[in-house]
């Protein structure tokens, strides 16, 4: 997997790339607008992470200038708290996803690794009707849950939340990324709101299996199923 | 140099205006009375003159060129005063009778009255007035009036207009520098004092003089501008100060473990998890802090758009119900249906998150927290009720300032800039903030106006 990473801010761009680098990614970094556009217009690259304040030509214009020219690499757009933030603006201009600084880096990864797969699975996701993760069956049309052949009973938002984690199967996602994709409200849950919902939707998907799905991954978020890779 | 800076004072150049139109005012006004007095008399005199002349026509047609030469006779000989004068001449312009010696050139310009000086024996010009009158063949009649009296007063009305004027134009001026000396003496000590707190000192105000003119209410305005500045800068510095003086007990905190973990051989991973953690606890607290600075600044403004409060709030409910649940306390909301508010989704909802994390928070288990959002006459009053400890009576204004934490939730995790960040979300949607006593416990009520503000 090759990343390019268009920031100017320096330690922030070590600090991504030394921390996607131990994570076994192949990582890039361009240190203003011009460049990063020219590296990710030429090379291929599998996602990018853009600052939206950049030198010489701005994130945003990036993005869209990379998009009108039929270039749809993911793109996680970053940008710091106090600046002007509009996530719309940032999704708008073509960015997939929108992280806010300062994040943590398992925010951020997470996020990518998300962003990977989506891109990864275009075209088969349009016709899925039925989710799988081991022997948890989603089936999205008839809006019903089982596990191993008994059927489990989920509140509307219950099922909101396990489609949520089996369409990212295998993946870490952040309470943020739950509060998002679920609820549809983007801040950070001050209190433990998010492991509530999840450790009842725990009892009802893993406490009378043997085998638990719904892990916990510890001062990050949870994961659905297996290292399924 | 005193006068150049003078003459560049904005009410100097009023003066000097003000001096032009007084000036030209007053010389309409000489205008209109000379035209109304001496420009009457003068009409008199010439209509006088036309009169004669039209009786001693009159005459030459009854009485012909004997009986005209005699009646101008009789008239000389009556005129003691010598101020009418005639002159009666023959084609040749040899004087036949009259009390004048020659016929004035100026007479042969014009057929209606004219002016000139007649010279008298002894040298002396006198103004007079004529108009002359042909009969017979050649013959000629000049009949005037001397107007030398209207002369003078004519003068002496002339004298008095420069006189006039140039008073006028003088006590106009020198106003107007004692006005513009005055003027700038308050705008320089006005000026002096808003130097000094450029320089720094912002406990300086502009003297006051006690009166109530309008440079008495700049001074007053700007002084009650210095006072506001002077609390804002206040509050800033207080901010600043609890903000380094709350962080700097984490940091330090965190300084040391780090400092442990280093002197040891194998740093354990559960200390390092630790301090991961802390760091990341202060990112939070740093997070919030700029939360609130950039919804106080109005950035969020822009965005506002007509919301669903109920939807918003019927949301945020479905979300910490479970939670709630879990520490056994009982949930329960009450919302009205489709209350819509001009806002922000995310700030609006955050704000009930904040309220809601600060209930469960303060609620001991097996109590209760109630969410209820009613449309008011023009307001949506949102209010979240808790049967926790409560806020004594003498901190509930002080609970909304950052980091303000009471004595008893001291023990309790959190940042103290909750309420703060609710707070400037109020304001910035032109609402209102209010805790109150549930006796037990508390009521926090938020409320929107329903109309775009």
């Amino acid at each position: 997997m090759r990343i390019l990473i268009i920031e100017d801010d320096k330690d922030v761009a070590s600090f991504i790339q030394s921390g996607l680098q131990q994570s076994g990614w192949n990582v890039d970094h361009a240190d203003n607008g011009k460049d990063g556009l020219f590296l990710a217009a030429t090379e291929s690259y599998d996602a990018l992470v853009v600052d939206r304040m950049l030198p010489a030509v701005d994130g945003l214009t990036v993005i869209r200038t990379l998009r009108a020219s039929g270039i749809q690499t993911p793109v996680l757009v970053l940008s710091a708290l106090g600046e002007v933030d509009d996530r719309v603006a940032g999704l708008k201009a073509g960015g997939d996803d929108y992280l806010v600084k300062p994040f943590a880096f398992s925010e951020l990864s997470a996020r990518l690794e998300a962003l990977l797969r989506r891109s990864g699975e275009h075209g088969s996701t349009q016709a899925t009707t039925v989710l799988n993760v081991a022997d948890l069956k989603m089936d999205l049309l008839r809006r019903d849950v089982s596990r191993a052949a008994t059927k489990i009973d989920l509140q509307p938002r219950e099922f909101q939340l396990l489609e949520f984690l089996m369409r990212h199967a295998g993946q870490v996602v952040t309470r943020t990324m739950l509060l998002e994709g679920v609820w549809d409200y983007h801040f950070d849950p001050q209190t433990n709101v998010i492991d509530v919902h999840i450790s009842r939707l725990r009892a009802k998907i893993d406490r009378d299996f043997d085998v638990p799905l719904l892990h916990t991954v510890r001062g990050v978020g949870y994961k659905l199923g297996g290292d399924t890779n | 140099m005193r006068l150049p800076s003078i003459l560049r004072t904005g009410v100097f150049q009023l003066t000097m205006v003000y001096m032009a139109l007084f000036g030209a005012s007053v010389a309409a006004l000489f205008i209109f009375t000379y035209w109304s007095t001496i420009g009457s008399i003068e009409r008199q005199s010439d209509s006088v003159i036309e009169a004669e002349i039209r009786g001693l026509a009159e005459q030459y047609e009854r009485r012909g060129l004997p009986g005209l030469v005699e009646i101008i006779r009789e008239r000389v000989r009556r005129d003691t005063q010598g101020r009418s004068v005639y002159l009666f001449v023959d084609s040749s312009l040899r004087p036949i009778a009259g009390n004048m010696a020659y016929w004035p050139q100026e007479l042969n310009r014009s057929s209606g009255l004219v002016s000139f000086f007649k010279i008298n024996a002894d040298g002396v010009q006198i103004p007079a007035r004529a108009r002359v009158l042909t009969v017979g063949q050649g013959y000629r009649l000049m009949v005037g009036r001397e107007i030398n009296e209207l002369a003078l007063i004519n003068q002496d009305f002339r004298r008095a207009l420069v006189w006039g004027i140039g008073l006028t134009m003088g006590l106009a001026l020198a106003g107007g520098i004692l006005m513009s000396l005055q003027a700038q003496r308050r705008i320089a000590r006005l000026n002096r004092t808003t130097r000094q707190i450029i320089a720094g000192d912002l406990s300086r105000r502009v003297p006051t003089t006690g009166g109530r003119d309008e440079f008495e209410e700049l001074t007053q305005n700007v002084n009650a501008m210095l006072d506001q500045i002077e609390n804002l800068m206040a509050g800033l510095r207080h901010v600043g100060d609890s903000i380094a003086h709350d962080l700097r007990g984490p940091l330090t905190r965190l300084g040391n473990q780090l400092e442990l973990l280093a002197a040891e051989a194998e740093p354990s991973r559960e200390g390092l998890t630790m301090c991961a953690e802390q760091a990341e606890g202060l990112l939070a607290t740093f997070n919030a802090l700029l939360r609130i600075s950039r919804v106080e600044s109005g950035a969020y403004r822009s965005a506002f758009a007509e919301l669903d409060l109920s939807g918003i709030v019927s949301d945020i409910c479905e979300l910490y119900h479970a939670a709630a649940e879990d520490e056994r306390i009982t949930f329960s909301s009450e919302i009205e249906p489709s209350i819509a508010v001009f806002g922000d989704r995310e700030l609006l909802a955050q704000a009930l998150t904040n309220l809601l994390d600060n209930a469960i928070k303060y609620t001991p288990q097996g109590g209760s927290i109630v969410v209820r959002l009613i449309q008011e006459a023009d307001s949506a009053c949102l209010e979240v009720a808790d049967n926790g400890p409560g806020v004594p009576a003498k901190d509930r204004e002080r609970v909304f300032e950052r980091f303000a934490r009471l004595d008893q939730s001291r023990s309790l995790p959190g940042n103290g800039l909750g309420l703060a960040l609710v707070k400037a979300v109020a304001e910035q949607h032109g609402g209102t903030l209010e805790v109150a006593d549930n006796s037990p416990g508390l009521i926090v009520s938020l409320k929107l106006p329903s109309k775009q503000p």
